[in-house]
């Protein structure tokens, strides 16, 4: 069974309760329980128990805003006057893999709280399916400064809108594949919305794919806050 | 249908919130002990007490591993737990419908 534990457990800081607490602890075997109440009860920890284990709380999307916003829109603000384009400065880029780095911790951290078991295997393998197709995006980038490709696609155009377009479409055709719609139309959209923002020019990409990737992200939000209501 | 059809290994107010609890983890995922303590809210002994009786039904499953400091215990909902908790859900649903 210990394959169910995963790295992300952290191990207990005190001895297992189970092992330290006695059983001569009485059940309440006789406690009435009308069946309204039982009804009622059932319902009130269902609905308890479903937000505890959500895979992804509601603070993960408004946080992406908030990240995206703040990497593309320092990268604009460096590029936004190059003429001719030479791509971002030293502390935007700092900036923007800074923030990145802030978001993987953020997620990890949540994920941590997650179970145990054949769902967080699943996951793991999932994170490291897209960690290696963003990886290749970057390669990619490496390619292009190889062949001294000019900078205003290696350094302007693809940075901002490759990884939404590759990683975008990957997850829209897994998360089709299980038949969950709303995710798959999410990262669609933001497939879409790289596309076009390709057009923008090699400084401007940043800002309206940070600006639409912010809006899009804070409608996923609402749309979940919404669902969670209903 | 009476209240006293229903199975009475879960129409207990901790034992119902345990089953529910579990119920709402994907299936094939187990859940700390001391989670489920926090979110039932029972002291260890009594949550002990309830699940020694859910186990012996078959309806969790108590998985340990490791020792002393490191050792950690998880529960998971079997499949006959599951089965058992959606015939509890529509006796009662039936119950209180007849009502």
């Amino acid at each position: 069974m210990s394959e169910r534990f995963d790295m992300f457990s952290p191990p207990p800081a005190e001895p297992d309760p189970w092992d330290a607490a006695s059983e001569t602890a009485r059940a309440d075997d006789d406690a009435e329980l009308d069946p309204r109440e039982a009804a009622a009860m059932l319902a009130q920890t269902t609905r308890q128990a479903e937000r505890q284990f959500e895979i992804r709380p509601p603070i993960l999307l408004p946080a992406a805003a908030v990240t995206v916003l703040i990497a593309y829109g320092a990268v604009w603000l460096s590029v936004r006057s190059q003429h001719p384009y030479s791509g971002p400065t030293g502390t935007a880029l700092a900036v923007l893999y800074g923030t990145l780095a802030v978001w993987i911790v953020l997620v990890t951290t949540v994920l941590r709280r997650a179970l145990s078991g054949r769902s967080s295997r699943q996951r793991r393998l999932e994170g490291i399916t897209f960690a290696a197709i963003w990886i290749c995006v970057y390669v990619f980038q490496g390619a292009l400064h190889h062949a001294d490709s000019n900078h205003a696609i290696a350094y302007g155009i693809y940075p901002a809108v490759a990884p939404l377009i590759v990683v975008g479409s990957a997850a829209a055709g897994y998360e089709a594949a299980r038949e969950n719609r709303a995710q798959a139309g999410f990262a669609a959209t933001a497939v879409v919305l790289g596309a076009l923002a390709s057009f923008a020019g090699p400084a401007d990409v940043w800002a309206v794919t940070g600006v639409g990737l912010c809006v899009l992200l804070l409608i996923g939000a609402a749309a979940q806050l919404w669902r969670r209501r209903a | 249908m009476t209240a006293e059809e229903l199975d009475p290994l879960i129409h207990v107010p901790a034992r119902l919130r345990i089953v529910a609890t579990l119920a709402a983890l994907p299936d094939g995922d187990s859940l700390s002990f001391t989670r489920l303590q926090d979110m039932i809210g029972l002291t260890p002994g009594n949550l002990i007490t309830h699940l020694r009786k859910l186990e012996d039904a078959r309806y969790v499953g108590i998985e340990k591993t490791g020792n002393g400091q490191a050792s950690r215990t998880a529960v998971v909902l079997t499949q006959q737990g599951r089965t058992a908790l959606e015939s509890y859900t529509a006796a009662l649903r039936d119950l209180l419908g007849e009502l």
